[in-house]
Order: C-alpha cells, then structure tokens, then sequence
C-alpha cells in the first residue's frame, strides 16, 4: 500500500539531553499506529516534531515524509501549509484548545470555510451543524466551550480538526484526563476516521486504547522505540522486559487480591443525599463499611463520588440523611488525595510537616522512621519540599503520614490516577500492604472498573441517573 | 445572538449593577456625611468670612454673619441640620457655593466638560503610547523593545504625573505652553500628555503579558494547527482573547485617572472638576466640596460599570 | 540575572532613604525651622550640604525632616492597613456568610471613592493636621489587603492540603501559619511596597496643591511649592525633594520587581 506519512531518523534534543532518538516508521491510508509509553518518555514531542511546532528550545534532527514530499524535520516552513489540509492534530487537551470566547458552532464552521476550502464554503455552517449533530453535540452549537463537559469539547475539536478533510490525523494523548465512558466515545471517533481511510498516529499511555484501535504498536522508552508490531501479537507475546512490565502494570493483569476479614461496622451511612446548586448528584445512598473491609465507589467523572467520601468523612454535610461513625478514637478516619503535593503545606519541608504532626498528637518524633522504612521509603526524601519529589513517592509519604495516626479507615480518592501504570501498581501493592498490617479499612474511588474489581471486596457505582 | 444568550446575558447584568448601584449609594452616604460633618465643625469666624466673600469686607456686619449662620443652620441643633441636609441632598439640591454664591450645580456643570475633555485625551493617547509599546513588547518577549518598554515604564513609575507634570511645568514655563493664549487645545495638551505617560506606563504591561499569554495559549496553538492562515487565527482567536485583560486593567486605571484628574488640573489650572475640588478644600466651600466629590465619585463608579459590562460583552465566562 | 541586581539596587536605595529619615534630622543637628535671611537661596557648601531655601533654612536639614514625616507616616499608615486588611480577609475567608458579606459590602463601599478624595475630605475636617492624612491613608488601603488576601486565601482554605490537615487534627491556627500565610507573605509584602508608594506620593501631591501638611512645616509637596519660583536662580534647591520622591519611588518599584520574579 502506499505509504502516506513517513517519518526516518527522527531524534528531538534538548541541549545535550536527547529526548526523542532515532525514530522510523510509516503509515499508509486507512492504517493506525499507536505509540504507548510513559509520561516523560518524550512521546508528545513526536507529535510536534512531525507537525514542525517544536518550543524553540529544542533541535530535531531526521525527515518527515507527507504524501510523497520529504523535508528536514527541522524545517518548520514546508509543513506549516499542510496544517489543517494533510496533517490533522487532535490536542491533547481540548477543554484548553478550544477559544473560550467562540460558540462551538462557529469553531467548528471556520474549518469548513478557512481551511476545506472545497467549493462548499458557501453552507461552511450548514456542514459544521451536520458534523456536530453527527456527534450527538446538535443541542450545543450555539454554546461556548466552558458550557461543556471535557467529553464533549474532546468531540468538538475532532470535528473541528476533521472537517479540514486531512488524510494523516495525529492524536496526542486523546483520552488524558477523560473517565472511561468518554475515553472509548474517542476510541470510537477515530475507528470511524480510519474507516474513511485516515492514516491514524495516536500518542498514548494507555494500552486499552491502543488495544481498541487494532493496527499496529510501538512502545517507547525513554525516548526510543524499544518493541513494535501487530498490536495484538505486542499484546499477546511482548518481547521486551518494558512492554513485559508494562503489560504486567495494567490493573486487570494484576494478581487478584486476596479479600481481607472484615469485622465490626465501623461506619454507616443513611439516605444520604447531596446537591450543588440546582445539580443533583446522588440520593437515597444506604451503605455500611466495616472494620478492615474494602470497598470501591466507581461511576463516570462528576458523579460525585468524591463529595460522597468527603460526607463519610464528614467534611461535608449531606443535604439528607444520617452518617454514623463508630470510630473508636478521634483522627480515626483519613484520606488520601488525587495529587498527593496539593496535600502538603507547599512551604515547608516534608520533615518539618511530620514534626509538626508528631507535636499535635504527641507522639514520638521518631516514629516516621520506620514507617518509611517499610514503605521502601528514603527517609532523605522528608528534606524535600513537596514538589521536590516524585509523584509515587510522594503518594508513599502521604500513607505513611496518616499512618502515623492508626487509622481505621481510609478513604483514597483517585489515589494512582496520576500515576504512570508501573508507579501504579507499586504504590497500590505499598497501599494495601500496610492496610493489611494496620487493619484499616479502605473506601476507595476510581473511574477504573478494573482497578476497582483487583483491589476491593465490594463495589458501591454510582450513576448519574439524575 | 439567540434568546437564550440575551437571557444568559440579562442575568448576569444583575449583580453588576446592584454592585455598583450599591457603590453609588454608599458613597453618596459617605460624601454627604463627611461633608455635613465639615459644615458643623467650620470654625466660628467662618459665617463672617462667607458674609465678607459675599458683601465685601467693608460692608459685611455682625447682622449679615448671623443671617449666614441661620441659612446654613449652623445653630440649629444637629439632627435638625442633619435631616434638613439630608433633605436637600435627597432633592438633587448641591446648594449654594459659600465663596462665590452661585449654585453648585451650575459650576460643576461648566468644569464636567473640561474633566471629561482631558481625561479622554489622556486616556486617548494613553492607548496611542501603550498599545504600540505593549504589542512590540509582547511580540518578542526579552527582546529589545521588551527591555526598552520595561526601563521606560520603570521610569515612568518613578516619575508618576504629579512629579512629571511639575517638570513639565519647569521646563515649559519658558515657552508659556500652559498659560493662557493659546487656546484650549494647547493647554490641553501638556497636561493630558502627563496623564497619558503615566497611564502607558501601566497598561503597555498589561497589553505585553496579554499578547504574550495569548500567542502562548493552546486555543491559540490549535487555531494555527487547524489549518487557518495566520492572519485569521490572529484576527478569529488572538484579538478579543488580548482584549480581555487590557479592558479590565482599565477599570483599574480609572482612580489612576481620577486622582490624577485632581492633582493635574490644580498644577496646570485647567478649570475642571478637580481644580474647583482643590479650591474648595482650600477655602473649605463645603458644598462645592461635597458637589465635586460626589461628581467625581459617581463618575467614578458609572465608568467602572461600562468597564464592568464591557468585561461582560467581550468575555462569555462571566455570564 | 539582570532583575536580581535590579532588585538589590531597589533594597540599596530604599534602606538609604530608610537611614536618611531615620537619623537624618538628629545627625544634621541643624533646625530645620532656623531662619537665616542673610543666607539666602545659598549654593551647596560645607555648612549647608544641599544649600538654604528662600529664608535660609538649611536644605539638607529640611529634607531630612521632610523625608521623616513621609516615610514615617506612609509606614504607619501602610502598617494599619495590613494588619486589619490581612486578618479580617482571613476571617471573612474562613467563616463566611454574614461575617463575609458585611466585609464585602463595606470594602466595595470604601472602592467607590478614590483614595485620593477621601484623604481630600478629611483632610478638609482638620487641615494641616497629620492625623486626617494617616486615617484617609489607612482607610483607602486596607481594603486591597482585605480583598486580596479573601480571595487568596478562601483558594487555599477549599484546598486538599487544608482538608488533610483539618482531618489529622489540625486547628485554623496553624492552618494559617503553615498553608496561608508562606502563601500570602509574597503577595502582602508587594502590596505594602506598592502601598508605601502611593502613601508618600499622595501625601506629596496634597503638600504640593496646599490642602495636605502646611507650612513652615518642611514636607516633600510643600517644599516642592515652595521653591518652584527659584527654580532658575537656584534649582538644586526644587531638584533635592523631586529626587528624593523619585529615588523613594523607584526603590519601591525595584523591590516589587523581585517579589513578582520569586
């Protein structure tokens, strides 16, 4: 088949830092190729490099080929006229790339009018209505992007990109920071784009959505391609120790986990019910947790999973309905946060938020030690400011701070969403190990059903059924 | 523009306008109470000195002072005088000026022109220095003309209005530039140009973040991605996106203006609202003080209200 | 590279503006009141460093004085704004409701009259008094901190590093010495310099039009008025209490450099 986009040798540096090395492929029409890897793993910049939009800062070295015509990858001229007309790039997150003060419609209707260009410019708007409508988006032409929920706007800027009729569509991480639902309405939208025939380039760090889009894998570490071919086969037999890991990391590969023996009630809760403004979240919500248990709240973003924790722990008050505690001591109940650094004071060093900790309660300052220790911690980390370390360690920090306190249960909010899959998998296995240990019980949320279904003995989903 | 938008936007004017409503009642409240509070506390010899403004020195008798002191209840006691204060004020009624007898409004009416007249200018030519310097600025951030326009803004700072106008003042005295003669528009000039440099000083700033913000912003990038012509993508996406922190650093330059309005009028004698404030502060004319203020004030207050729905006109997420 | 020295020039300046007020008028040991007409509008020398005025008064003991009463009002002023400025939009910040609304509905009240006339307006109920001039000052200014810091700091009450901490026991007190305040301090300290700022200016410009400090009293305004007609015979004389506003001003603008930069 004729190949359509071709890219050979292409390496990005910054400095004497290389972050992109020695990249090859090519893509015929109607063809996808997915690029999984980890954040950091310089698998955005293939993206810009290709598009030539590199920060002025870094160098690109290689060729890009775009429908039979090859430029330096350095060369930021030649492609610039393909933008919108060969290469579509879908943004990686459209909530910002959509101008907060244009209508939909017309963000959409500019491509048809500006760019397409086909003749047809006279019904530009007529197309766009048609184009939203076929996404189900024919309610919110005339709304401006902040009026819609990051789903929808991801659907908006796929028909504004589509519209330009580009025959090469790049995707840079299209389901970042969307919940599973909406994550496969996109998976959906670009199998209908490779069905028209678009050659498809995704850049992701999930490996369900390269799995739902078929075609073929390249997984890159550290800047370079350390496996690729047939998705399935890549799936099925990876060959390298990375994609070996990686696979491993996914939640529904992990080892099931043994349910733990649960005891007393240790918290019940009764016909609660919670609005914010005229938005009802959830009503007539009955549950009992119970000493040492686990247990998953899971449902789409916004279902107010997060505000249902935050009443168990009772820093909300529900609307309606009754929580009862049966929390042996005070400071019984913790939590644990989606980003573990806006959970510190920002300020002031890890070690001085722990001594703090230790004077409130009274207890002995060298306690922190060991626990760190067990949670295969460097106590040197605690010299650090918050955002001086890692995102799973920090998360570890977090766990051993609320340790400290003998907590009967705690509530983990989103705790490894941020987290690359393999950090996941170690921070989960560091979180439930010390809950075995301390007896605690755990409520944990997550949009990931799988996730979900390793991790706890019970699952509470909440829909948005209002 | 459909229904819905018009709704969105008519529900949104409401809090604007009870806010600044409520802004213009309260400092009708403050002005008035301050100034009755500077009527009662006039020094005892002061009905003799109104009398004497009126009637001439010679003429003016212990009777004609008393006469003053009964009109402007200076003896009555002080919740009679509040309520017939109160009662005046409530009626649109800014009394007499005690110095030169006229009625307040009339004179208000006469310097409001030349208020207005050198606040636009200055604002007008505020915008001709700072748009060029912000916009070159915020092109090449770092570049020369960004260091240039941060030196020239940093000295502006240190020489605001009030010290640049007495330099001006200096070294135009020779050339009688603000002395009358020349007509207005000439007098009109220096001090508006003051005003004006300490206006850019600011806003060439704001207008540099702005652009800089917008060229690095993604709806920005994604405009050029899609396809558009850079033109387009400027005129489409950057323009109004700029606009937005430009027109709301205005209401912030607007008691720039105000205060600079006073100090400048009364350095240059441009016979605005302003220099008749300082006047009557001088010769402690609590009316004309108290006409002025509120003047002042209540101009204050409505242009911080267009600014306020002008915000609201350009930017869809504050409705 | 280049703020960093600016902003050390702007510290440099201000501590010797700071020093010059501060001891200036005790090192002099000259009255700045001392009349001496046969030492009239005299040329910088030995005994008079900065010259005499128009009565032959010695300048440099007038500046120093002058520059005493300005900075030493404009701080007091810029003291007594921040503190109750700070400490109630914190208060308004945590509790909210009533307590916050009359907060709010007072200080958009103060917002309505520009400070310049309100310290017009009571400098008109005492004039040549210090007293007007501190409280028109300190009541124009507290409202910046009072916002300011609200909106600051209701951001990082709803924040999950507050809630952790609310959850392992902590009290507001260190909520607020721990999350609020390394936050805030930045944003205050650039306030108050843009407050000291606008303090010496305003007090200069009321001087200056003849309704702020009155003379004999040396002030920046007043001496500013009063050597205007000597300009051409002897300009140094107008030339020291422009430069010292200015260099007064552009220190406080170096120094706000730094804080945005931090």
């Amino acid at each position: 088949m004729k190949r359509i986009l071709a890219v050979d040798g292409l390496s990005v540096r910054a400095g004497d830092n290389a972050l992109l090395r020695d990249v090859s492929f090519a893509l015929a029409p109607g063809e996808a190729l997915t690029l999984v890897g980890q954040s950091g793993a310089g698998k955005s910049l293939l993206a810009q490099a290709i598009m030539g939009n590199l920060p002025d800062a870094l160098q690109a070295a290689g060729t890009v080929e775009v429908a039979g015509v090859a430029s330096a990858a350095a060369d930021h001229h030649t492609r610039r006229p393909l933008w919108g007309r060969q290469l579509g790039l879908l943004p990686q997150e459209p909530w910002l790339a959509l101008d907060p003060t244009m209508r939909i419609l017309a963000q959409v209707e500019e491509t048809y009018r500006h760019v397409r260009r086909d003749g047809n410019a006279a019904n530009a708007r007529q197309r766009a209505r048609e184009a939203l409508a076929g996404l189900g988006l024919q309610d919110k032409a005339g709304h401006y992007p902040h009026q819609i929920s990051g789903g929808m706007a991801q659907r908006v800027a796929f028909a504004a990109v589509y519209a330009g009729g580009a025959p090469i569509l790049i995707a840079d991480e299209p389901t970042k920071g969307l919940d599973r639902r909406m994550r496969d309405e996109v998976v959906t939208l670009l199998r209908e784009a490779l069905l028209e025939g678009c050659a498809l380039l995704t850049v992701t760090h999930d490996l369900e959505v390269a799995e739902a889009l078929g075609g073929r894998l390249a997984v890159i570490e550290q800047g370079r391609i350390v496996e690729s071919g047939a998705t399935t086969t890549v799936m099925q037999a990876p060959q390298h120790p990375y994609t070996q890991a990686l696979l491993a990391a996914q939640p529904r590969n992990w080892p099931a986990e043994p349910a733990p023996a649960s005891g007393q009630p240790l918290l019940t809760a009764q016909g609660l019910a919670k609005a914010f403004g005229r938005q009802r979240l959830f009503a007539g919500i009955d549950l009992c947790v119970h000493a040492g248990e686990r247990l998953a709240l899971t449902g789409p973003s916004g279902c107010g999973k997060t505000t249902l924790g935050n009443i168990l722990l009772g820093v909300l008050k529900p609307d309606a309905g009754r929580v009862v505690s049966h929390a042996a001591r005070p400071f019984a109940f913790q939590k644990l946060y989606q980003d573990p650094v806006a959970a510190f004071p920002a300020r002031q060093t890890l070690r001085q938020t722990f001594a703090d900790l230790c004077r409130l309660h009274r207890l002995d300052p060298g306690a922190a030690a060991p626990l760190l220790a067990e949670l295969g911690l460097d106590a040197a980390l605690l010299d650090r400011l918050p955002g001086e370390v890692s995102g799973g360690e920090l998360q570890r920090i977090a766990i051993a701070r609320i340790l400290l306190l003998k907590p009967q249960l705690v509530f983990a909010d989103e705790p490894t969403s941020r987290l690359d899959a393999i950090t996941q998998k170690q921070t989960m296995a560091v979180l439930l190990r010390a809950l075995e240990r301390s007896g605690a019980a755990l409520v944990l949320v997550t949009h990931d059903d799988a996730l979900a279904e390793r991790v706890a003995g019970r699952r509470l989903a909440i829909d948005t059924a209002y | 523009m459909n229904a819905q938008t018009l709704i969105s936007f008519g529900r949104s004017l409401l809090p604007v306008l009870l806010r600044r409503g409520g802004q213009a009642l309260a400092v009708g409240v403050l002005v008035g109470m301050l100034s009755f509070l500077m009527m009662r506390w006039l020094p005892g010899d002061f009905a003799y000195r109104i009398a004497a403004g009126r009637y001439g020195y010679d003429l003016v008798s212990a009777e004609a002072a008393e006469a003053v002191r009964r009109e402007l209840a200076l003896d009555a006691p002080w919740y009679v005088a509040l309520a017939g204060w109160w009662q005046q004020l409530l009626a649109f009624d800014l009394g007499n000026s005690l110095v030169i007898g006229t009625p307040v409004i009339d004179e208000i009416r006469h310097q409001l022109g030349h208020t207005l007249m050198l606040a636009g200018a200055a604002l007008g030519l505020s915008l001709l220095i700072g748009l060029p310097l912000g916009v070159a600025a915020g092109l090449r951030p770092g570049g020369w003309a960004d260091r240039l326009g941060l030196l020239v803004s940093v000295a502006l700072r240190a020489f605001p209005p009030f010290l640049l106008g007495l330099l001006m003042v200096i070294v135009f005295a020779g050339a009688d530039l603000p002395a009358a003669g020349h007509g207005e528009a000439a007098n009109l000039f220096l001090p508006a140009l003051t005003l004006a440099l300490g206006l850019a000083a600011g806003s060439s700033r704001i207008v540099r973040e702005a652009i800089r913000n917008v060229l690095a912003s993604e709806h920005y990038a994604f405009a050029q991605t899609k396809g558009l012509p850079l033109s387009l993508a400027v005129w489409r996406h950057a323009l109004r996106n700029m606009a937005l922190p430009v027109v709301a650093y205005l209401g912030v330059q607007l008691v720039f203006v105000i205060e600079g309005v006073v100090i400048l009028e009364t350095l240059f004698a441009w016979p605005g609202i302003g220099h008749a404030l300082v006047h009557a502060v001088f010769w402690r004319d609590v009316p004309m003080i108290q006409g002025t203020c509120l003047m002042l004030a209540l101009c204050f207050v409505l242009l911080n209200a267009l600014v306020d729905l002008l915000c609201l006109a350009l930017d869809p997420r504050h409705r | 590279m280049k703020l960093t020295t600016l902003h050390r020039i702007g510290w440099l300046l201000l501590a010797a503006v700071a020093v010059f007020a501060a001891f200036g008028p005790a090192l002099t040991g000259t009255d700045p009141f001392a009349q001496d007409l046969r030492a009239f509008l005299q040329a910088p020398g030995l005994a008079h460093p900065l010259g005499t005025d128009h009565l032959g008064r010695s300048m440099l003991a007038r500046l120093a004085d002058a520059a005493q009463l300005s900075l030493g009002l404009a701080a007091l002023s810029v003291l007594s704004a921040a503190i109750p400025g700070t400490v109630l939009g914190i208060l308004a910040a945590w509790y909210g409701g009533a307590l916050e609304k009359v907060l709010l509905f007072i200080s958009d009240s103060v917002l309505a009259l520009p400070g310049l006339l309100l310290v017009l307006l009571l400098a008109t109920l005492a004039p040549g008094e210090f007293w007007p001039l501190y409280l028109g000052l300190s009541l124009a200014f507290w409202v910046e901190y009072f916002r300011v810091v609200r909106a600051s700091a209701r951001t990082l009450f709803a924040s999950p590093g507050v809630e952790a901490s609310l959850l392992l026991g902590f009290g507001l007190g260190y909520i607020v010495r721990r999350h609020v305040w390394p936050e805030l301090a930045p944003v205050v300290r650039t306030l108050a310099s843009f407050g000291l700022a606008a303090a010496v200016l305003a007090m200069a410009a009321l001087g200056f039009v003849g309704v702020g400090v009155k003379p004999p009293r040396p002030e920046l305004g007043v001496m500013m008025t009063e050597l205007l007609p000597y300009y051409q015979e002897a300009p140094w004389l107008i030339a020291a209490p422009v430069g010292l506003l200015a260099t007064t001003l552009l220190a406080l603008i170096l120094i706000q450099h730094e804080e945005k930069n931090a």
